[in-house]
């Protein structure tokens, strides 16, 4: 009996969309965020993802630690999102790594990263440059061909 | 067993497994649920998230303001709505309105109507209305409510838009958003804004025109640390009503025209350190003729009415407010410290105010009394400590002192605020605050005040409010009690202000349901009363039921807000009922289109105007049944 109000609770909890009172700071779109990057980052790397978020905040922290192994510096991981204006920062320019943006303008300006997620118009976007995930010989699945623009 | 429980997981697993698409979508929804500036600490909140104000066509602020209960929104002589407490008129001070961190309210009246009033929404994200003291959050002016106005993320609308709307009565008002974010952080948003909204009355079978062109700029400049914010409005009408004795001024204009610029920065990693220096410039005229007679105030002598009442006045002010602003947060153990400082100074120029009487004779005037300059120092204390997941104590203090070289004497203020927030269930929380606070008289009040008692004291006030929230996976239900003692209450007489001489008490109960039948479509049902312990001006009672929605390409919504019948004098101002009803068809992901039907039973809220020194009051229809068609799009 237990155990089917346990399964209950869980399943009643995944539809749950009301909140009593906000006392933590609201992480729903940084958990969303965190979601989104991580069907991206398994979709394109194969092994284990260490990722690495420069001047990451406490609450991504905490948030992006659910689906990910967090690096603490860049030369230690193989996904890096950068999220934040990071000024020259050479040292995380290695090849083996791949690099995602929140900034459209930066991943046309830059060809190191080779995808971004990004608002237009107010919405959510997410576009990858075909030219360079063939370089870096990165197979994406079927799902994701409507976000693959042939610059 | 196990074996069970792997595919349950399993089973889980698949039917809420997310795809990129989907994902993509619910970020969307979540980010329009506009729930990440929510601040529970700062008091009983109401939200109005960018899905509402999309899909229930809020177009100004005035269409939200006057559904909110508790305050009413009342149409003022110069025909600006006003928000008044619950069962009153008086309106100045009690609401404070914020365009992101920057108080919008003018340094003349502390009221925001004249100038933002009217205020387009087409760049305004979402908007938070807390019940509680303002000044405790953001260091500046007292009181009671607050409105923070939140403008839409360059980052996130990254892209352009246009809308026009389009009235039925000839009325329109004309958009353009345009926004972008550059590869070095920096962003910008731009929005500009025309209307002519066409308004009119009839009192005594003559028309009471109220027309405006209005103009608004708004430019926010940010990066991750820094956030530059531009606002400029320009207004020109009539004057309603204005002074005049007889209600129907012969000619009148009124032309304002207010400026800001706030610039906010967050300094360390952590952004503990935040600095705010605000400049607001605010020009005022205003041109009456009426050979009635205007009933201006200041310059009335009632035992000499024939040398001293007006045929003819204009003036032209100039009003300066800046604020500098400096507050550290502390994080230690469960405790969360901020102290803050805060500096405001306030000027009051006039720069031409004349007026011609009977005789024909001029007086040009200068000020009406010294009281032309305030400096406010404030220093603020804000301690909460969590001491467990359940349970959130709240403490507030600050001390303001105003240095005023005039008759209106310098004076030190205190208030303070205690909370508690107590959730021991997770659908179940309580919410109790208690705090004093006070108003201080404006510039307003000293030039309008009862010269047999011009000494004007600050308004004082005690008020406990309690807050009951239960929450179901599709609905939510609240109660909030107030309970208001107002000391020194300031109210405007036909003779000017005056301190009322026994305490205002008045205690009210709001009811809050909202059920969600999906992710798209919900219903809101609200409905409060309050009692006075004095003469009652307006509503002392209503409520709403508003269904929103979308399905596919539609959306739509209707609402009913009620505002209950109160007697004034003998005279029963009826129960009113503002039926609005819309849709809105999305032909393509960027081009939309909407048509409005508003206060469709003609049913209309009243206001309540004096006529010369008459004792009794009269009622006046705040809106006419109005029909919109509004056409957007996103480039």
């Amino acid at each position: 009996m237990k155990f089917f109000i346990c399964i209950f609770t869980i399943i009643t909890s995944l539809f749950s969309s009301q909140y009593t009172f906000l006392l933590e700071k609201y992480d729903k779109e940084i958990e969303l965020e965190a979601k989104i990057l991580f069907d991206i980052a398994k979709s394109s790397i194969k092994k284990d993802i260490k990722l690495f978020i420069p001047k990451i905040t406490n609450i991504e922290k905490k948030v992006y630690s659910k689906y990910f192994i967090l690096a603490k510096e860049c030369k230690t991981s193989n996904f890096i999102f950068i999220n934040k204006t990071i000024h020259n920062d050479k040292s995380c320019n290695k090849l083996n790594k791949l690099f995602f943006t929140n900034n459209y303008k930066k991943l046309l300006s830059d060809s190191k990263y080779y995808g971004a997620f990004f608002w237009c118009k107010g919405r959510p976007n997410i576009v990858f440059i075909k030219s360079r995930l063939e370089k870096k010989s990165i197979e994406l699945p079927n799902n994701y061909n409507q976000y693959i623009e042939n610059f | 067993m196990k074996q069970v429980v792997l595919f349950f997981i399993l089973f889980t697993d698949i039917l809420f497994s997310d795809t990129l698409e989907s994902l993509l979508k619910e970020y969307e929804i979540t980010s329009e649920n506009s729930l990440k500036t929510v601040d529970e600490k700062l008091g009983n909140v109401f939200i109005y998230s960018q899905k509402d104000i999309r899909l229930m066509q809020y177009n100004t602020l005035d269409d939200i303001l006057k559904e909110l209960p508790v305050g009413i929104l009342n149409k003022n002589r110069f025909g600006f709505f006003t928000l008044s407490l619950t069962g009153s008129k008086t309106s100045s001070g009690f609401f404070r309105f914020f365009i992101d961190d920057h108080e919008i309210s003018s340094a003349y009246t502390q009221s925001a109507s004249q100038s933002w009033g009217d205020l387009p929404l087409d760049f305004i994200d979402h908007i938070e209305i807390y019940y509680g003291e303002s000044s405790f959050a953001l260091g500046n002016a007292t009181g009671m409510y607050f409105v923070r106005i939140y403008t839409k993320s360059a980052v996130k609308e990254n892209g352009g838009e246009l809308k026009s709307v389009l009235f039925a009565n000839g009325s329109s008002s004309h958009s353009i958003v345009h926004s972008q974010s550059f590869e070095n952080g920096w962003s910008y948003l731009f929005f500009l804004n025309k209307n002519r909204l066409k308004d009119k009355t009839e009192y005594n079978n003559e028309i009471l025109e109220n027309s405006k062109d209005r103009k608004y700029f708004y430019v926010d400049v940010s990066n991750e640390n820094t956030n530059i914010n531009i606002g400029y409005t320009d207004l020109k009408k009539d004057a309603y009503m204005g002074l005049s004795f007889d209600v129907i001024p012969d000619s009148s204009q009124i032309k304002s025209n207010d400026f800001f610029v706030n610039i906010t920065k967050y300094l360390l990693d952590d952004k503990s350190i935040k600095i705010a220096f605000s400049m607001d410039v605010e020009n005022r005229e205003y041109e009456e003729e009426n050979v009635q007679g205007i009933g201006l105030i200041p310059v009335l002598d009632l035992a000499n009415m024939g040398t001293t009442t007006p045929k003819y006045f204009s003036e032209d002010l100039k009003f300066t407010k800046t604020n500098a602003y400096v507050a550290k947060s502390i994080k230690y153990k469960n405790n969360n410290i901020i102290t803050a400082f805060n500096i405001t100074n306030k000027k009051y120029k006039v720069k031409n105010r004349k007026t011609i009487n009977f005789l024909n004779q001029t007086n040009k005037l200068t000020e009406y009394n010294n009281f032309n300059e305030e400096m406010v120092y404030s220093l603020l204390l804000q301690d909460d400590y969590k001491v467990n997941n359940n349970l959130l104590l709240i403490a507030n203090a600050k001390v303001d002192k105003y240095k005023r070289e005039s008759y209106i004497k310098d004076s030190i203020e205190s208030l303070f605020r205690l909370g508690v927030i107590y959730t021991p269930y997770e659908n179940f929380g309580l919410k109790v605050f208690y705090t004093e606070t006070y108003l201080p008289p404006s510039f307003y009040n000293v030039d309008f005040v009862d010269k047999r008692s011009p000494n004007l004291k600050s308004q004082k006030y005690k008020y406990y409010s309690i807050e009951g929230v239960y929450t179901t996976n599709k609905s939510k239900f609240g109660i909030i009690y107030h309970n208001v003692k107002i000391d020194d209450f300031m109210y405007l007489t036909p003779v000017g202000f005056t301190n009322i001489d026994h305490a205002i008490k008045t205690q009210g109960i709001m009811f809050n349901y909202e059920y969600q039948f999906s992710q798209k479509n919900k219903i809101n049902l609200n409905y409060f009363i309050t009692k006075l312990n004095d003469i009652t001006t307006s509503p002392t009672g209503g409520g709403y039921i508003k269904f929103v929605g979308e399905h596919n390409k539609l959306g739509y919504f209707s609402s009913l807000i009620y505002k209950n019948f109160y007697k004034y004098d003998g005279e029963e101002v009826k129960n009113s009922f503002d039926l609005s009803l819309g849709v809105t068809y999305s032909f393509t992901k960027d081009f939309s289109c909407s048509i409005k039907g508003e206060n469709l039973l003609d049913k209309s809220t009243k206001s309540l105007y004096t006529k010369g020194f008459s004792k009794t009051d009269f009622p006046l229809n705040n809106n006419d049944r109005r029909v919109l068609f509004s056409m957007k799009w996103v480039f």
